[in-house]
């Protein structure tokens, strides 16, 4: 039994394992860098969707307030007397 | 609309991401024959059967875009072919480190396996240029779906001929003439597989909500009459 245990390396052509390890590392962060890369990137679209909206906010705020004060305008447009 | 039920699926991912890793790592038992490195085997091979039935997914979606005209399942469409095509990516480099540490190459070019993989890869890299070259949106879309309905039929076209195809040194992974998968490994590689499936659909959506979301903010501008500022991409289509 010993010696059938003795031969199995023999049979099993495989890596050792500190060898084998960095390629399996390698792999996985492969798989873990491109997920990371992915979500990085959309991250950056969210950030840019984000600043656009402010921008719509700001704009609608805007014409909010010259809706709102039209009075104003037309107060400031007359000659005075 | 897009982002409905996103948060429950992202949790799920994750946590069948983590059991999974953790079956691949601490209860598969190693492989006799290629010991250590056949861990890979959990992240390549779940990649490319995701990726592959990701862009049979997208002439699907294709399909009802042409039978409906309707705009989102072009969009849908659109991002299941990006996905797979970053899964894609995943899948050559994974494999490219795996023939290494198995074979000593990093690329075999008279395995049916490897070369039809990387065909299908680079025939889904020219979707963006095609898509790209069209100005016209709704020419755009209807071109790009008749590309993803014929790149779709190609693909298990494309897998039936290779596994009619006698292969030199890939193994088959649900191979049952020499014994197939002990109960374990196959555990872990069924369990990483809906993980991966899992992990596409999330993407998928998430890249949906925020076209969603950019397409909200640009009809809100037009809404306001005011400029789009950065302009659009030509290449994505808008969803609203």
């Amino acid at each position: 039994m010993l010696e059938l245990a003795a031969l199995l390396p023999l049979a099993a052509p495989a890596l050792p394992l500190d060898e084998a390890g960095k390629y399996v590392a390698g792999a996985y962060i492969v798989f873990m860098v491109l997920l990371v890369v992915y979500v990085a990137i959309m991250a950056a679209k969210l950030g840019r969707i984000e600043r656009e909206l402010r921008d719509v906010a700001e704009i609608a705020e805007r014409n909010k307030d010259d809706q709102a004060a039209p009075g104003r305008e037309a107060e400031e447009a007359a000659p005075r007397v | 609309m897009y982002g409905k039920g996103l948060k429950p699926l992202s949790i799920a991912t994750v946590a069948m991401l983590a059991v999974s890793l953790s079956l691949v790592f601490f209860y598969a038992p190693l492989d006799a024959d290629q010991g250590f490195i056949q861990k890979i085997f959990y992240v390549h091979v779940p990649l490319a059967i995701v990726a592959l039935v990701g862009f049979i997914i997208g002439g699907i979606f294709a399909i009802a875009h042409l039978r409906t005209n309707n705009r989102k399942w072009d969009a849908y469409s659109y991002v299941s072919i990006h996905i797979s095509v970053i899964f894609g990516v995943a899948v050559l480099i994974t494999g490219a480190i795996w023939a290494k540490a198995s074979w000593g190459h990093w690329w075999v070019w008279d395995e049916p396996t490897l070369v039809s993989f990387l065909i299908v890869f680079l025939l889904y890299a020219t979707y963006y240029p095609f898509r790209y070259a069209i100005e016209d949106r709704d020419r755009q879309a209807r071109y790009a779906s008749v590309f993803a309905v014929t790149a779709g039929a190609f693909v298990p076209l494309n897998f039936m001929a290779v596994r009619m195809a006698q292969s030199l040194v890939h193994p088959r992974t649900f191979a049952t003439a020499e014994g197939g998968m002990p109960g374990e490994m196959m555990l872990a590689f069924l369990c990483m597989l809906v993980a991966i499936g899992l992990l596409w659909t999330t993407l998928v959506k998430f890249e949906l909500t925020a076209k969603s979301a950019s397409g909200q903010v640009k009809r809100l501008r037009r809404a306001l009459d005011a400029p789009v500022a950065g302009g659009s991409s030509r290449i994505a289509p808008e969803v609203n």
